[in-house]
């Protein structure tokens, strides 16, 4: 692992090389372009919020902020994963004529995706602070933590599928069927307090079920983490009390054991894709 | 980035009975579907590639390596560049490897001819900062000035060509990789080719140059390797060899 981690290294300037070329194609080589592509997520946020708001009434003060906290770390992890997985076949031409550790590709991509990510973080921050006027939180300060965790598990994941691709071609239509289905089991619409007095399960198993998922999919505690760090408590308003039970509870604190575990899960991850994929890629190369 | 061991050695490249095989299925391998028939019982078949083959460069030396279509030249040039893993035997490669690449590999064809420069040169082991240093002297023999800010796209296949020669000329690598791409050149541009190449053999860097082109193989090296269906045939002065390889192309029908 040590001596992967040194020959990543030393390919650091071709790493940062293949980022730039992925942001410059991403913009089309203009500043403009990188406003132009926060309009995608910023539509569906405002959609989101009309239909959920006045359509099916959740009744939420700032309720756009809270889906836009979340589903913009949804779009890095969706986008990262899709990106890489494709990018050992792009650049196969060049992986058979000379050597790099090829997982420099899957790499690039994820870093790429994770500057976007900063910067339409920034956006948000300028937006919310600024404009808005949300009150600054202290939980502020354990947002890179949160961001560290997201990209050691978005490492992980998309060089294993990045590799897996490589050989089958059709991994990339299972991953996005995949991850559209994670969408709506992830608390990004709604609120993880929901998810927790989901009626679904029987009350005595709510609570230890409630826990093991957030350890098997990463990003129901990361957007919990990411919402509650950077916006205050929700409140509710109660303008039709005979709206359901899932409409009506109360804010829960972030559980700090549980982003902690997180990203030890998430190193773990990273490191499970990287031993996985350099075992993996001599086999690709010889894909004809 | 790729030196295997320390420059000067005497030895450019030595390889001692380096055998490739390929495994390929006649399954459809590439699709998830692929992989469910592949529980049925599998149609693998072994290609050997290279068969074990040996043999020493030194450096400064240019060796042309001929031989029919699939012989195993691309393979050997792969095995070089550090791409393939033998599968048996031992390949050993002193210094610094610059393959050409092939016609646009590499090169995304929505940024520009600059862009992917940088894109060719930090591949080929230079950092960013040299590849701005040689960026004017690249540009230059590409004779692209007018074309280097629009996209790849909208060059033609000599321009990639003339671009991508440019670029591995330029990265000071101690042994060249030229494979079957100077074709698409014009003729004036070509000759321009030739005179680089010569340039890099009183420089004494070792070029491997694979080409169907008997005429230009003689031209540039002074050794043939004759590669046949994996196996060299004949390894020594480059006209003995090319006429060895002539007439049985003209025996077999
Ligand atoms: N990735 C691969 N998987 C399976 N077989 C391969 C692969 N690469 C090459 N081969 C096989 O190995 C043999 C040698 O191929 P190679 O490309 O080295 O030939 P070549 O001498 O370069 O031919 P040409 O003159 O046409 O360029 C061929 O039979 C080819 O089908
Ligand atoms: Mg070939």
């Amino acid at each position: 692992m040590r001596e992967l981690l040194l020959e990543l290294w030393r390919y650091r300037e071709l790493l940062w090389t293949l980022v730039i070329r992925e942001l410059r194609v991403r913009y089309k080589n203009s500043f403009l372009g990188f406003f132009w592509s926060l309009l995608n997520p910023l539509v569906t946020v405002l959609v989101m919020t009309v239909v959920f708001k006045y359509v099916m009434g959740m009744r939420i003060d700032n309720y756009s902020a809270y889906i836009l906290a979340a589903y913009l770390p949804w779009t890095f992890f969706q986008f990262a994963l899709l990106d890489s997985s494709q990018t050992i076949l792009v650049y196969m031409p060049v992986i058979k004529k000379i050597y790099f550790p090829r997982a420099v590709l899957p790499l690039a991509t994820t870093f790429a995706n994770l500057i976007h990510f900063l910067l339409a973080m920034g956006v948000l921050f300028v937006y919310l602070y600024l404009y808005v006027g949300t009150p600054l939180q202290w939980g502020l300060l354990l947002l890179p933590v949160v961001v560290l965790a997201q990209m050691l598990w978005v490492v992980g994941l998309s060089l294993i599928i990045a590799c897996w691709n490589a050989f089958y071609e059709d991994v990339k239509y299972l991953v996005s069927v995949g991850l559209q289905l994670l969408f709506f089991l992830t608390p990004i619409i709604y609120f993880s307090e929901q998810l927790r007095a989901t009626t679904l399960i029987p009350e005595a198993y709510r609570e230890p079920i409630f826990w093991a998922y957030h350890l098997l999919n990463p990003m129901a505690t990361l957007a919990m983490a990411y919402r509650k760090l950077i916006l205050p408590p929700i409140t509710l308003i109660y303008e039709n009390p005979a709206m359901g039970e899932a409409m009506r509870f109360t804010d829960m604190p972030l559980p700090y054991w549980l982003l902690g575990v997180n990203l030890v899960l998430g190193l773990a991850v990273a490191c499970i894709g990287l031993a996985y994929f350099h075992k993996k890629e001599w086999e690709f190369v010889e894909r004809p | 980035m790729g030196t295997l061991s320390q420059k000067g050695a005497e030895i450019a490249i030595r390889a001692q009975n380096l055998t490739k095989e390929f495994l390929l299925s006649h399954q459809p391998y590439s699709s998830l579907k692929g992989l469910l028939l592949a529980f049925l019982p599998k149609r693998m078949e072994h290609i050997v590639a290279l068969k074990e083959v040996s043999f020493t460069i030194h450096q400064g030396e240019t060796v042309g390596v001929i031989g029919r279509n699939g012989s195993g030249k691309s393979t050997l040039l792969g095995i070089i560049a550090r791409v393939y893993r033998p599968t048996s035997g031992s390949i050993t490669v002193n210094g610094r490897v610059a393959p050409l690449l092939e016609l646009g590999a590499g090169f995304h064809p929505d940024l520009t001819g600059l862009e992917n420069i940088y894109f060719n040169g930090v591949i080929l082991g230079l950092t960013r900062r040299q590849v701005a240093e040689r960026l004017p002297e690249i540009i230059a023999f590409a004779e692209l000035e007018d074309y280097i800010d629009a996209p790849i796209r909208t060059y033609s296949s000599g321009m990639l060509m003339r671009l991508g020669f440019a670029i591995a000329a330029h990265v000071d690598a101690d042994i060249l990789l030229v494979d079957e791409v100077l074709a698409v050149g014009d003729a004036r541009f070509q000759q321009k080719c030739y005179r680089k190449i010569h340039e890099f053999q009183e420089q004494g860097r070792t070029i491997l140059f694979v080409s169907h082109d008997m005429e230009a193989v003689r031209q540039v090296a002074q050794r043939a390797l004759w590669l046949d269906k994996g196996v060299l045939r004949a390894d020594g002065e480059v006209n003995t060899v090319i006429e060895a390889y002539l007439q049985e192309a003209a025996a077999t029908p």
